[in-house]
């Protein structure tokens, strides 16, 4: 599923760039996302990755170049609006907030849409109390959707690895995402769990979600993206469906010329 | 919050701390003049032990000046009762807004700073704090010895002048912050202070605005103990800067730490251990901080979470 040629893109990098001290991390990158589309972010180690997500997320901001999205220009702002404005991410190494149950951590993702003011929270006002409720209710949908409910009073961090992965998708997924952002979602999943990842990754683009992904993971790259873009030494090398991808001679020589890590599946 | 978990021993235990007040009504009927202000010393303490734990065991601030906030209320009270005659309800209010306006004022540019720096900075705040009081600035702190001669509260034109009366305007202050506290652990507030006290970077890239997240926190924190601050001025009939010197603020700091942190329990047991206990063995008065010293290395060493942590569910 291509998008349409032309169309206007969801999410847009036009020459971003950034440096760290005398280290150009990231150099001249240009791809966008289109609407509904599931984009692949790959290279090797150190490629940069992850750079590129903190810089469309706003927790850096690039020394260069011009991040859209939208239609708006979002380069620089900082997270909390970038999240404002549809873009939510999950991270490379889980992040939920410790000690704190699956319920209150996936409660997070609704943030931005809750309404009751500080004082509203201090005094426990019926409309406070209401909307409470309201926010349980639905984080409890989602929970169900994604398979636990059951576990929503357990503490979140002490759960196994693929749930908690499970858990910081869903605090995203309630957020109700324009674009969501996932870092290596395979990371540390059995083939059984990434298997089921790429259903779960396939049935939040049909919900409506865009998708931008970064993964290391070759089933689940070359299986669920639409397009990819392979970026080493923080430039751009090649970009195009995933079957043009694993015969493009750049990626392999990326791949293979490095110290026989992962070769491209 | 949703269904299950709601037990016969959940209501039980839910009932404690209610009982427990109630309790506390009896204390000026059964108890004699020195216990009833002891309690009503503790009622106080225990507000500002709260209002500390909002900022440092729920949104994770080091925050180690929390009496300025304490004083700015028991001055505001005591200089305008004192000096211009305000009836202490109406000075009431205005020191709570006071103490968190300053508490907002003085946090908006440190709330950025990592929990170390942060923590220096707020001692600055302290010292720099009590050297004003001293001074006597703009001739309204009286200086070293403070002020005396601040009045009861009046309501409806009757005198709450005896230490029974008293104690019951600080029981009932306590209940009020207790139940805000209670409020804030089911809101919006409440649930954003620990996300960024567990991990700011995903709190913000969900929406929060940390920086103004943060300074709410002082500010309410700052609030809770400016209220505290009055009573305390009125308890005492006098104000003094010794009574919120850098010492002060790190015994709140260490009662949360002790108690046990965002545990309205444990705060509340860290505050008793620290000003209940000490008079239970009078002859022993004076090693007070020497016990609490002792208690706070022993339970950092073997029970870092605090003697009686926060539950998981609620």
């Amino acid at each position: 599923m291509t998008p349409p040629a032309g169309g206007t893109p969801l999410l847009a990098l036009d020459g971003v760039g950034i440096s760290f001290g005398g280290l150009r991390a990231v150099d001249d990158l240009t791809f966008s996302v289109a609407p509904g589309e599931i984009k692949g972010l790959i290279g090797p180690n150190g490629a940069g990755k992850t750079t590129v997500f903190n810089m469309i997320t706003g927790v850096y901001e690039p020394t260069d170049g011009r991040i859209h999205f939208a239609g708006e220009d979002i380069t620089g702002r900082p997270p909390h609006r970038v999240a404002g404005s549809g873009i939510l991410r999950t991270f490379q190494t889980i992040r939920l907030f410790a000690g704190m149950t699956v319920l209150e951590n996936v409660l997070a993702g609704q943030h931005l849409r809750t309404r009751q003011t500080w004082w509203q929270s201090l005094l426990a006002t019926p409309a406070q109390r209401r909307e409470e409720a309201e926010l349980v209710d639905r984080t409890m949908t989602t929970l169900e959707r994604l398979d636990l409910a059951t576990v929503a009073h357990e503490t979140a961090t002490s759960l196994p690895y693929g749930m908690q992965r499970r858990v910081e998708l869903a605090r995203t997924l309630v957020a109700d995402p324009k674009l969501l952002i996932l870092d290596e979602p395979a990371a540390g999943l059995n083939d059984k769990e990434s298997s089921a990842l790429n259903e779960t990754i396939r049935s939040i683009r049909d919900s409506g979600i865009t998708i931008l992904l970064v993964e290391h993971d070759m089933n689940v790259v070359m299986n669920v993206t639409d397009s990819i873009v392979v970026i080493n030494f923080g430039k751009k090398i090649a970009e195009g469906g995933p079957a043009e991808i694993q015969s493009d001679p750049a990626v392999i020589e990326a791949y293979l010329g490095q110290d026989d890590e992962e070769a491209i599946a | 919050m949703v269904a299950s978990r709601r037990t016969p021993w959940v209501a039980l235990r839910r009932a404690v701390g209610p009982l427990l007040w109630l309790l506390g009504l009896l204390v000026p009927i059964l108890l004699n003049g020195s216990w009833i202000s002891i309690m009503a010393i503790f009622a106080i303490y225990a507000m500002v032990a709260l209002s500390q734990d909002i900022v440092l065991g729920r949104a994770g601030m080091y925050d180690m000046g929390h009496a300025v906030y304490f004083g700015v209320g028991a001055y505001v009270t005591a200089i305008l009762n004192t000096q211009f005659g305000w009836p202490i309800f109406v000075t009431w209010p205005v020191a709570i807004v006071a103490a968190a306006l300053i508490g907002a004022l003085l946090s908006a540019p440190i709330v950025k700073l990592r929990g170390d720096y942060l923590l220096v900075a707020t001692i600055g705040f302290n010292i720099i704090f009590v050297l004003a009081l001293g001074n006597n600035v703009a001739n309204l702190t009286g200086g070293p010895d403070g002020i005396f001669g601040v009045g009861v509260p009046h309501l409806f034109g009757w005198a709450l002048s005896s230490q029974g009366t008293l104690f019951y305007l600080d029981w009932l202050a306590l209940a009020a912050v207790l139940l805000l506290m209670r409020n804030l652990e089911r809101s919006r507030i409440g649930r954003v202070f620990r996300y960024l006290k567990e991990d700011e970077l995903a709190a913000t890239t969900l929406g929060v605005n940390a920086r103004n997240y943060k300074i709410l926190a002082f500010a309410i924190g700052a609030g809770i103990a400016g209220a505290a601050g009055t009573l305390f001025a009125v308890q005492l009939a006098s104000v003094s800067p010794g009574s919120f010197v850098f010492t002060e603020s790190v015994t709140l700091f260490a009662i949360v730490l002790v108690g046990g942190q965002a545990s309205i329990p444990g705060v509340l047991l860290g505050t008793a251990l620290m000003f209940v206990v000490p008079q239970v063995f009078r002859g022993l008065a004076q090693y007070r901080y020497f016990a609490f010293g002792i208690a706070m290395i022993v339970v950092m060493v073997l029970r870092p979470q605090g003697i009686w942590p926060r539950g998981r569910a609620r």
